[in-house]
């Protein structure tokens, strides 16, 4: 119910949710909702209509809608609608595409390209598949997501061997005589083992965590819901909540992610998981109805990504939050919609946003561009940096992330902002500060990480020289203006995986990576030890909340307390052999902090 | 009376001013000196309130007048002894509505602000944008700061912008003199000359707001000795009071106090911690100041060298970076696991202090913290280590400790003493342990042109509010003015900042002119 009012009214979006890049955290203007027939989100957003009917029913066109309003402003996207995530035949797509990616324009995907069209076919599901959470930057709802989709991570074994029967209607049963799951093969479940014991290295921050609390048990008695992405590093995750002392029961937030054998590792080791991969959206709300309508088993803790499992448990069991003592929402979009919730005074649980915690954001962003800029442009385009010329579109903190990998490779980089206060941060870090006009000719590499719309418009890209590369950090696929393109002057050409030459009728090519979406999710990887700060952050909101006094939290909107904040960083500690200094009674006692933080006021700034 | 020795004057100053930061260090002086000791005796006992934590532009500015590089003042030397205040003054258009030591200087002072105004193009530049509207006309502001070249400049802004000015000094020593006669004679009522006693000092702010049918409406403080003045002598000028701002982190606290006490009966503006002001003060300023600070003292050579910082906030994260730059192998040591993790994410190895204290070349601190480095760190350095902190007064580092029989002070240069233990080993301590970017370095004009044109827009926000905007409480500078203090800096870059279209705004709910961010926004 609720969730549509909110939806509706978007109109005071809760700055905090915004977390990232300059872009949204404003309201969005009513003028939005004029182009209802568009975007997806956009209309979702802004407009009434769009956003009922996904409540009665959680059917494909409009849920899907309902979700996107992460994004406050939106793309003027086609609709995403014409084919569902339902589609059958999705099932051994490999997405590469990080991301679920609109394509900028629905009917372009067909248009002048000639090579590889069955790729075309998947790239249009991936399209459709999920228009919801495309968000906005996305954080590590999209990063976890990609950590299963992108070129590295865990192949799925299996998949291309299975048969047709729907999980569903299969008899499941692991080798204790446990039944209450659903996976695709619980016999993957030896390879998924393996998947997750890699994992368990690089996640020694969950390990630790366990290691700690393994006595006390700090979870005793919570009944953990769960709606994630179903990986390696989460199931690291949901054997660490097992091991605290809860008990979990888990779908998958998004139909393509889930690994199968890891699903089935899960399923085989005694949690109820209910999730596989390729899900068709009736399978996808039948699992998480899985979950949570059990006999003799009522959540008490709701851990969600994407909010559509609390979403649903608000719609159909509403009674149900009589119990929950509290919800963890680490989607962009999740928080949103709590926010509008909360704003609307109809959440009646805590919840807590560990979305924006500090260590998490700043591994989203800063670190891990700083890193994926380098190896997307390397392994799609195999350039050498130094002394290239590079302008850098906005300088938040993916801008500065990759300004600084730039710097270090010894390219020369210029940036455009439109914040003075990030202007001044570039210049006395020493770039130049530009507008884009003024250098689009001279430059080899455009990068984008604005957030903003037409960053790059088919002007610049008309007056860009022979064989500069352009490629979007920032949001989605709206920054360039990929649709302006797809004219019949022009030639596209697609040269490898994610790499075309558009060519113009004078022969010179521009080099568009990723047809302008999120480069570091569809050209790089994101390091199991992100994740590790994701799940780590998760498991501790989660504890924090069944463990806080009554009282502590009202049914609002939280973020994770500094110290838990702090706490998840010092358990990363270990991994780079870091040694922590200790105040001493004294010391602590000058400096008016407790001796194990917090240690800094909340608006510091790091 | 207070005024040092001409020949040591200049150290001794410097001294004295890094000294008024702390409690401690006048009373474990070296025995030396025992003229200044009385001064730093004075000090202390006056300004106990100005120690703050990390002295931001207060310290700093007052830094642009003590420290090495900056104008000297020309003629102190050859002042006579009749105090200011018993002298006739009078300019050369016969006003007398001023106090300072001695008029004729005045075309030396012009010279130093024609200088200062060089480097302080937005402050200029807001004039010229400002001083068709004259926003602050009507505005009778009463000021108190350190009374510097870059400050007339400010002074001279807010006239040109409207306003009528009265200003006196906020510390007995930084005034420039001949900018203070410079003032005088364009026509600002300036009281302040360099080395006021106690009592001349508050007679100076007295002056400043005790007049005849002239009733101040705005304050500008720092230090918060005038809004503490006017507090306590003449509480019905509050009435007229559109508002204050103050800038010091000592003042701001003060402010914090009166709000909670809810004795604050005006709208006040904390200036210190808006971000464009905390980033120049800190990240930027510290950046420099540590290479330039060893080397003056030191000539130390970086490359290769092994230097271990204690502390990886805003301070600590610019010393890493410079140091780094320069090829040097840095350590961190740190309390807060996430700034922990992000010196390990910026190539740092964070360690304990005791695990690499053998083996340093350099120990910087900048914990803000007390006794980080203790006599037993001391004991274990190895020969030649150089000590020096950046973080706060002097209490990071426990001189103290060393002032013990056993040891052997030698000071080889101004700031720079060896402490030879028994055995022949030799601790480099910079500065005594006081802050090394305001004993050894200096301020840069920049920096203090992004404080006093915060000043300035706080001024005009404040004077220009609709009524009710600001209730009786303390204020951070609105994100909006934040922004715009950037953008009058970035020309001095030839910066060129990109507008949105109205197509973009839109698109991201955001005015064209800003504000761009929201206010939890971490830059």
């Amino acid at each position: 119910m609720s969730v549509q009012v909110a939806a509706a009214k978007m109109a005071e979006v809760e700055l905090r949710d915004v977390g990232k890049e300059k872009p949204s955290a404003q309201p969005p203007h009513p003028i939005i909702a004029v182009t209802p027939a568009a975007g997806e989100k956009a209309a979702a957003a802004a407009e009434p209509t769009l956003a009922a009917p996904p409540l009665t029913v959680p059917n494909p066109e409009s849920s899907p809608a309902l979700l996107s309003s992460a994004n406050p402003v939106k793309a003027l996207q086609p609709p995403a609608s014409a084919m569902k995530r339902s589609d059958p035949h999705n099932h051994h797509r490999h997405h590469r595409e990080g991301e679920a990616m609109v394509s900028p324009d629905g009917t372009v995907t067909e248009a002048p390209r000639t090579v590889k069209k069955i790729q075309f076919a998947d790239q249009k599901q991936e399209f459709n598949k999920r228009p919801t959470k495309i968000g906005r930057r996305s954080l590590s709802r999209s990063i976890s997501q990609s950590s299963t989709d992108s070129y590295s991570s865990a192949a799925s074994y299996t998949d291309s061997s299975d048969d047709e029967t729907s999980p569903r209607d299969k008899q499941q049963k692991n080798s204790k005589g446990n039944s209450d799951f659903c996976v695709k093969n619980i016999k993957q479940a030896e390879f998924g083992r393996r998947e997750i014991e890699i994992a368990e290295q690089e996640m020694p921050a969950l390990m630790a965590l366990r290691k700690r609390a393994q006595g006390e048990k700090p979870l005793a008695g919570a009944k953990i819901v769960g709606c994630t992405h179903i990986t390696a590093q989460t199931a690291v995750l949901i054997e660490t909540l097992g091991a605290l002392g809860a008990q979990c029961r888990w779908a998958a937030c998004n139909i393509y992610s889930t690994l199968n054998e890891v699903a089935a590792a899960l399923a085989e080791s005694g949690f109820p998981v209910f999730s596989w991969k390729g899900e068709s959206e009736d399978d996808f709300w039948w699992c998480i109805d899985r979950c949570v309508n059990v006999e003799g088993w009522q959540p008490n803790m709701i851990l969600d990504d994407g909010g559509d499992l609390t979403h649903w448990i608000y719609k159909k069991y509403p009674n149900m939050f009589k119990k929950i003592k509290g919800i963890v929402e680490e989607s962009v979009t999740g928080v949103h919609r709590l926010y509008q919730l909360s704003k609307a005074g109809k959440l009646c649980v805590p919840a807590m946003n560990v979305n924006d915690s500090v260590t998490k954001q700043k591994f989203d962003n800063l670190y891990c561009c700083r890193e994926s800029i380098l190896d997307g442009l390397k392994r799609t385009t195999d350039m050498m940096f130094g002394g290239k010329q590079v302008v850098v579109c906005g300088y938040g903190e993916v801008g500065k992330g990759c300004c600084a990998a730039l710097k270090a490779m010894g390219s020369i980089v210029y940036v455009t902002e439109i914040d003075p206060i990030c202007a001044l941060q570039a210049c006395m870090d020493g770039f130049r500060l530009v507008k884009l006009n003024e250098v689009i000719r001279q430059v080899d590499i455009v990068i984008t990480c604005t957030g903003n719309k037409n960053v790059v418009t088919r002007e610049h890209l008309d007056r860009m020289k022979n064989g500069c590369i352009v490629c979007n950090m920032g949001h989605s696929n709206t920054e360039i203006d990929v649709a302006s393109l797809r004219t019949p002057e022009l030639t596209w050409e697609r040269v490898r995986s994610q790499v075309d030459h558009v060519i113009w009728p004078d022969g010179k090519r521009v080099v568009l990576l990723a047809e302008g979406r999120l480069l570091n999710l569809s050209c790089s990887t994101v390091p199991t030890f992100v994740l590790s700060i994701t799940a780590t952050t998760q498991a501790l909101a989660l504890i924090e909340l069944y463990n806080a006094p009554e009282g502590r939290y009202k049914q609002d909107v939280y973020l994770l307390p500094k110290k838990m904040d702090e706490y998840v960083a010092s358990l990363h500690l270990p991994t780079f052999d870091a040694h922590l200094t200790e105040l001493s009674d004294e010391q602590a006692k000058y400096l008016g902090l407790n001796k194990n933080g917090p240690f800094k006021p909340n608006y510091y700034r790091y």
